[in-house]
């Protein structure tokens, strides 16, 4: 039967095919806008962090109420974690990864002009104490070190002339340079004014920025290390890498130590927080699993209600047109033309709802961005989205079609 | 009317199979919509009914500082400022110009209670003037509020919430006990209901949402400072203010760290004060040659939180996502309809054979759509429930507020009526025109 008849006969009974077009509009527009979040929320989550994630122990929240930590006291503290049994190295830290709280916030720009806005972690020794995987280029040498506190007149080394020393990741070194090799190039920093821009040291393969909302199209890896001594401060984190089969022992060592070291200043009612790599994850990742939950939900609800939608309006359609198909069984169709009939209208009709849908859900997207904080959806969610409302219009399709393609040619003689 | 009522009844029944399939999807459709409507609705409500309409934030930039950037890559906003400096406040305060005007910061800090062995404990306080309570409707259930001449007099008095009271001292007799704040000992004059407005308009840079986190105490300011407690966070410090004890205290006197609220009960009487407000600005000496101009502003509490954004926008992309799921839902309930309705073509053509009008015919259906929407609607409210229960569940700081309230409760059967109607006005508008005359030949 050619096309045109088809045409025809959607024509003649519009109403069938116009509400099954308009579903296939709304949940092709739904399921692309509802993919596209639903991407946003799992690449943080797939994102290589880069650090030795089961060797990890992470301590924030040491507030001191009386007064600031001193310079001296975040030494103490440093030297007394490294020597706990079962730690390998212990960093005084300011921006961890995983920890959204605090946040050292850069925007960088390269001598060509290219803007980045990246995190930044904070503290003496951290590519080993992170464990991450210098690719290029080296650590900070000891002496690199200048104190950042909240009276940076403490630090014992003279304001620089020169460029600080800054180690980047790979991500962002194809950022900023391209393909040119990263170490020894100079970034700017805009916001300071004063100072002598940063100049790349090393390069690191992966590390990913704390700041996860923004883990997202390739800006996981956003992050640089300076080199920065914690020096007084009121807020006081440490990384503290151990030995993972000593796990146990370390962490009761951990605690032991913080309280020793700092228990007689910290504030009571404000626990500090000792936990491994794996469990912050788990904490700062569960806003975005709970909204992967609501999208699967969504995904679902959408899936179905499509899916019995269609099913029920061609179910109805084909018991409508049962004596037209004995006629045509009758005149010689085979059981395959009259199934692949009705296969071949559903993917009419869904195609032009989905094209409908497509333009709808880009005009949704536009307007949702417009009102509200959200990235533009990407062309080729377009495709994907409609394509698998295509394919659940075919599966829904099957069991009125095949009911169709049953008909005996005897309908074609009685009267229905 | 009623025969076309009975009629559509009597249709429903006819294919139950169908029925609750279509009353099933409505139902998924109003719920998923009113879960996160009834959300928006509780983060949208008026934080104070009746006093919000007359409450304005003062705002006199003073600060003299170094232009920063306003915002950076990485979508940290750093120019939201909206508090003063203390020396501001204490001479808007003195010159008195509206009905009730007060300064305040809330503070988180460690206190505790009197006695050999006192409890301890340490959550927001909000440190303030006199008129505070008055102006935003605080009620005390026993003692007084502290008077002007107690704010002059830097007194170390206190008005603490009932709550408090009970889980510091045991009971609400507080009245004339001691309570330690920094190195200060405060005497309690005052017991209040607790006091937890949503959201925490007047403050917002404390916290915005959430019933486990109040102001459970009323301070003086100046005591307070005198105290040695320190208030947190402020916009901008004047260029030449000392260095900061820490990276998280401000010196108010340098830095504007208070928000400075105003009462006032008319348009007229704010545009007034406005114009006050900027000839104060206009006279600060001091910041001449300073470079910037930035004028005096005046917000009211409306404004202010749409200003602020303080609604997440997750809350409000969930309520569109709903919105366009009911959409598709309605769609396959009008399919749903359609094809019922179609099926009984007989029967119309015969009722319109003998004499039914074409309106009888559409309403009849249009009763039938709105009756398995209604249905729909009761089957909604416990599943709604249960998506606020899961809501709640779930702690993003705002979500406890998550409940159907009366307004909403109602709303929802609004709402499914509403759907009902119009879902159904297409197939009943189909089924009217079916035509008598070949119905019943075919029949």
């Amino acid at each position: 039967m050619s096309l045109g008849i088809m045409f025809k006969i959607l024509r003649r009974h519009a109403l069938m095919p116009a509400l099954v077009l308009f579903q296939t509009a709304l949940a092709c527009a739904i399921l692309c806008n509802v993919l596209f979040l639903v991407w946003q929320r799992v690449q943080p989550m797939v994102a290589p962090s880069g650090v030795a994630e089961d060797e990890l122990v992470l301590i924030d929240q040491m507030a001191s109420h009386v007064r600031p930590w001193t310079a001296a006291e975040v030494r103490a503290g440093e030297l007394a974690l490294s020597h706990v049994p079962g730690v390998r190295s212990a960093s005084a830290a300011l921006g961890l990864p995983m920890i959204g709280t605090t946040i050292v916030d850069y925007t960088l720009q390269s001598p060509h002009g290219a803007k980045v806005g990246v995190n930044g972690y904070f503290g003496v020794g951290l590519v080993h104490t992170l464990g991450v995987d210098l690719v290029a280029g080296r650590d900070f040498l000891p002496e690199e070190y200048r104190d950042f506190g909240v009276s940076e007149h403490s630090s014992s080394l003279p304001a620089t002339s020169t460029a600080e020393p800054l180690i980047i990741t790979q991500s962002l070194a194809r950022q900023l340079f391209g393909n040119q090799p990263a170490v020894g190039k100079i970034v700017d920093v805009p916001d300071e004014p004063d100072g002598h821009g940063y100049m790349v040291v090393g390069v690191v393969r992966h590390l990913m920025r704390n700041q996860l909302t923004l883990a997202t199209d390739g800006r996981a890896d956003d992050t640089v290390l300076t080199a920065k001594r914690i020096g007084d401060t009121s807020m006081l984190s440490f990384a503290v890498r151990i030995d993972p089969a000593m796990r146990e022992v370390a962490l009761r060592g951990i605690r032991a130590t913080i309280k020793s070291q700092f228990g007689d200043q910290l504030v009571q009612d404000f626990p500090v927080k000792i936990s491994t790599y794996a469990e912050r994850r788990h904490d700062a990742l569960a806003s975005a699993r709970a909204a992967l939950w609501l999208f699967a939900g969504v995904t679902l609800a959408v899936i179905v209600v499509t899916a019995i939608g269609i099913m029920g309006l061609t179910g109805f359609w084909v018991q409508r047109r049962t004596r037209h198909i004995g006629i045509q069984r009758a005149l010689g169709a085979r059981r395959s033309q009259v199934l692949r009939y009705f296969m071949l209208e559903n993917l009419l009709v869904a195609g032009g709802g989905v094209v409908i849908g497509m333009a709808l859900a880009y005009v949704a997207n536009g307007m949702l961005m417009h009102y509200y904080e959200l990235p533009h959806l990407p062309w080729n969610y377009l495709p994907i989205g409609g394509a698998l409302v295509l394919l659940l219009g075919q599966l829904a399709v099957l069991g009125p079609a095949m009911r169709a393609a049953e008909v005996p040619p005897v309908v074609a003689t009685r009267a229905v | 009317m009623r025969y076309n009522l009975m009629l559509a009844w009597h249709g429903l029944k006819r294919f139950p199979r169908s029925t609750v399939l279509a009353v099933v999807t409505v139902a998924m459709g109003l719920a998923a919509t009113m879960t996160t409507l009834a959300l928006l609705h509780q983060l949208t409500a008026d934080p104070l009914p009746g006093r919000s309409s007359h409450l304005y934030l003062a705002w006199v930039d003073t600060v003299r500082a170094k232009p920063t950037q306003n915002q950076s890559l990485n979508g940290i906003t750093v120019d939201q400022r909206h508090r003063i400096k203390l020396r501001d406040a204490e001479e808007l305060l003195h010159d008195h110009r509206a009905t009730w005007q007060a300064p305040m910061a809330s503070v988180f800090t460690q206190f505790k209670s009197d006695g050999d062995k006192p409890r301890k404990g340490s959550d927001y306080l909000l440190a303030t003037t006199s008129e505070f309570l008055p102006m935003l409707g605080v009620s005390l259930r026993s003692g007084r509020s502290w008077t002007p001449a107690e704010d002059q007099a830097h007194a170390p008095v206190v008005v603490i919430d009932s709550e408090m009271a009970v889980s510091l001292y045991g009971t609400t007799d507080v009245l004339g006990r001691e309570f330690h704040l920094g190195h200060g000992v405060f005497r309690i004059i005052g017991v209040s209901a607790p006091f937890a407005p949503q959201p925490h308009f007047y403050d917002l840079a404390s916290f915005t949402f959430g019933n486990l986190r109040r102001d459970q105490a009323f301070v003086p300011l100046r005591s307070l400072l005198d105290a040695g407690v320190d208030l947190a966070g402020d916009d901008g410090c004047d260029v030449d203010s000392p260095k900061p004890k820490t990276l998280f205290t401000s010196d108010p006197m340098y830095c504007a760290s208070v928000s400075y609220w105003v009462d006032l009960p008319d348009r007229a009487k704010a545009s007034d004060f406005l114009a006050y407000l900027q000839r104060y600005l206009d006279n600060q000496q001091a910041l001449v040659g300073a470079g910037h101009a930035r004028p005096a502003q005046l917000t009211r509490v409306d404004a202010w939180l749409s200003q602020q954004n303080v609604v997440p926008d997750n809350v409000r992309l969930n309520a569109w996502l709903a919105g366009s799921f009911l959409l598709l839902c309605m769609a396959n309930v009008a399919g749903l309809l359609a094809a019922r309705f179609l099926r009984r073509s007989a029967e119309i053509g015969i009722r319109r054979a003998l004499g039914a009008p074409q309106r009888a015919i559409f309403q009849q259906h249009v009763f039938e759509a709105a009756m398995i929407c209604l249905l729909g609607g009761f089957l909604a409210l416990p599943l709604t429930l249960f998506g606020l229960w899961t809501l709640r569940l779930q702690d993003s700081g705002f979500t406890d507020l998550a409940t159907l309230d009366p307004a909403m409760f109602g709303a929802l059967f609004a709402l499914a009526f509403a759907v009902g109607i119009i879902t159904g006005w297409l197939p009943a508008w189909r089924a009217s025109r079916i035509e008598p005359g070949l119905q019943v030949k075919s029949a």
